[in-house]
């Protein structure tokens, strides 16, 4: 910088003192024409014009040398920094002279030079930008995650590997919906979330809370919160980023009251083992010697205990769904052939109180993808509810066919006292939240909650129509194998597993 | 249901341990296994049944998890152990009325040649379901 302020002042006091003189012999020369040879206009001109050349030939001689000092030094530094290859051909410095070609080379290096000096400086700030987020990033204690506009993971820092216990390399470039198996407390998931802001908004931000995380090597399932923003324009392609909160210690804890009805279950289930073991062994032992009625008292207490078991299985399941543990593998199965094993299994119980099941399968049914335990816990209350508000109507009908969507549609209809109106549409919450129902209806809230989660959780739909004194009809949908199985194939499983909050779990995947 | 399954003469009777702390329970299953045709051994104990388990031949183990002195998946753990030479021969059922987390279950499965709920089954079933474990 000295050299270049130096030579700056050099310059300029070199100039002045050229024009000065510059100045001074023209002014003589005006004079001397003018005033002493008595010149005329053009004469005088002619001879100002003479004299200008002279002393400019004068001048630049003699300055010329001592110019192209400083000139040559510009040009030695620039050709120093500047590269070679830079389409300018650089000329040698003892052959440098004056003139346009020297002009055009050197100010063609002194841009391409100030372009490098920018381009070298915006370099280091975007570098200096980048290591900066990087670092934040990398060490930042949350595990974060960025996605692209195709939900695919362009970024997990370190924490978020160590919290999936996947390397971020191994999650980079997949799918996120692949790599975090989440599933959601409510239908409001992060999911539906992302599906609704990319259509509408050009940035957003939401969070949730008690995600669960369901981590490989069946280390146990991970609770945290989850924050995402949205930002549709952002030119790095830096279009979702979400970031965990860890509360698996404190929402674990919560676990407890699961913990104390599986306890409360295991209570509960050693004497109805020893009660359906011990009617069993009576059964058989005195059948032929019992009169009919306590024979028939021997299949109403066998009924009671099928049905106490059925309960207990209910309030456990009740308690998994609530807290998101109730998981589901959906397996190829011929619904004719659980549905009939199903109903023959329930019979009794509507046997012992007077009611015949009719049930009519549909051929040709597609196989379908079910958890086929859970489902039976679904027919298994439809059908008890419906004998329990049968009243005094003596049939209870079982259809099952192949519905305009091309799903497996089953219905349950009972004809007896019906559900008011006005209810219909809480019938599905669970019990304890709506007293007033319970008042009304019995227990049913238990039962129906649970169906409604595990028919959901299939990618089905259960529903009710009812009318007061005239009976209420039950159905449920399932979907055929085939429909499930692309997904499998595209997922690489084998088996299709899903959380009771349902189409919730890797939503996007199963519907690509 | 009156009829008694004919005992198992195609080959020799098969033996089996029950490894069971409620005595009601193992007395019902005793008592069908018996007339299945099976032999049958009752402990209560957790350890004395591992120490019975890995000196004695049985050709199915029913593997009760909440016992005394030792659990029951300790015991599948110690019985399955891959470097056990030789291994354990018998077919180990695991028959438990106690809820586990799926991943525990999925795991007690995997080590395991059958998962019963006790509240699920009446002793014909077990029988049903131990004759068909081969």
């Amino acid at each position: 910088m000295d050299y270049l302020q130096r030579l700056t002042r050099q310059t300029k006091l070199r100039l002045f003192v050229v024009i000065l003189i510059d100045n001074s012999v023209l002014i003589g020369g005006w004079w001397l024409g003018n005033k002493i040879l008595g010149l005329n206009g053009s004469e005088l001109i002619a001879l100002l014009v003479i004299i200008a050349l002279v002393e400019t030939g004068l001048i630049a001689t003699a300055l010329g040398n001592y110019l192209m000092q400083p000139l040559q030094a510009i040009w030695q530094t620039v050709l120093h920094l500047a590269p070679e290859s830079n389409g300018v051909a650089a000329p040698k410095p003892e052959s440098l002279r004056f003139g346009r070609e020297l002009v055009a080379s050197l100010s063609a290096h002194i841009y391409r030079l100030t372009t490098m000096a920018q381009e070298a400086a915006d370099d280091s700030r975007q570098q200096n930008n980048d290591l900066q987020r990087n670092f934040i990033a990398q060490n930042l204690p949350l595990p974060l995650f960025v996605l692209d506009p195709t939900e695919t993971i362009t970024f997990a820092n370190e924490a978020a590997a160590r919290y999936v216990g996947i390397a971020a390399a191994d999650m980079i470039g997949k799918n996120v919906y692949m790599m975090l198996d989440m599933s959601f407390p409510s239908e409001e998931t992060f999911d539906t979330w992302l599906k609704a802001v990319k259509t509408e908004k050009a940035t957003a931000g939401s969070s949730w809370e008690r995600v669960r995380l369901n981590v490989r090597d069946n280390h146990p399932a991970r609770l945290f919160d989850l924050a995402a923003y949205y930002n549709r324009d952002n030119p790095q392609h830096v279009e979702t980023m979400l970031v965990l909160f860890d509360h698996t210690k404190q929402y674990s804890q919560d676990d407890q009251a699961v913990s104390f009805i599986a306890l409360s279950v295991h209570e509960l289930r050693t004497p109805l083992t020893l009660l359906r073991g011990y009617i069993e062994v009576l059964d058989d032992e005195l059948k032929d010697q019992l009169t009919p009625e306590l024979q028939d008292f021997m299949l109403k207490l066998r009924a009671q205990a099928d049905q106490l078991t059925a309960f207990v299985n209910n309030i456990l399941n009740v308690a998994r769904v609530d807290d998101d543990q109730l998981e589901l593998k959906l397996q190829q199965e011929d619904w004719a052939t659980t549905l009939k094993s199903a109903v023959e299994m329930i019979a009794l119980r509507a046997q012992v109180r007077g009611i015949t099941l009719k049930c009519r399968i549909a051929r040709d049914l597609p196989p379908v993808g079910i958890d086929e335990l859970s489902i039976r816990e679904v027919l298994n209350n439809l059908i008890d509810n419906a004998i329990k508000y049968s009243g005094r109507s003596q049939v209870i009908k079982i259809d099952s066919y192949l519905n305009k969507e091309g799903l497996v549609e089953t219905v349950v209809q009972d004809f007896g006292l019906g559900i008011p109106t006005s209810i219909l549409s809480n019938l599905f919450t669970k019990f304890y939240r709506d007293h007033r129902n319970r008042a009304q209806i019995g227990g049913t809230g238990l039962g129906l909650y649970l169906s409604k989660a595990i028919v959901t959780a299939h990618g089905g739909n259960l529903w009710v129509r009812s009318k007061e004194g005239e009976g209420s009809t039950f159905g449920f949908t399932l979907l055929p194998y085939a429909q499930l199985s692309e997904v499998a194939k595209q997922s690489g499983d084998q088996e299709i597993t899903r959380s009771a909050h349902g189409w919730i779990k890797n939503h996007s995947l199963y519907r690509r | 249901m009156g009829m008694e399954p004919p005992p198992n003469t195609s080959k020799s009777i098969r033996k089996i341990l029950c490894i069971e702390d409620e005595h009601f329970i193992s007395e019902l299953y005793t008592r069908a296994l018996t007339k299945g045709g099976y032999e049958v051994e009752t402990i209560a104990d957790g350890s004395k049944a591992l120490e019975a388990a890995e000196t004695n031949e049985y050709d199915i183990i029913l593997l009760d998890l909440m016992i005394p002195t030792m659990s029951g998946i300790e015991i599948l753990r110690v019985l399955r152990d891959p470097a056990r030479v030789p291994p354990i021969r018998a077919k180990i059922i695991v028959i438990t009325n106690l809820e586990q987390r799926d991943d525990v279950r999925a795991d007690i499965e995997k080590q395991a040649d059958g998962y019963i709920v006790k509240a699920e089954i009446t002793p014909h079933e077990l029988v049903e379901f131990v004759d068909n474990v081969k």
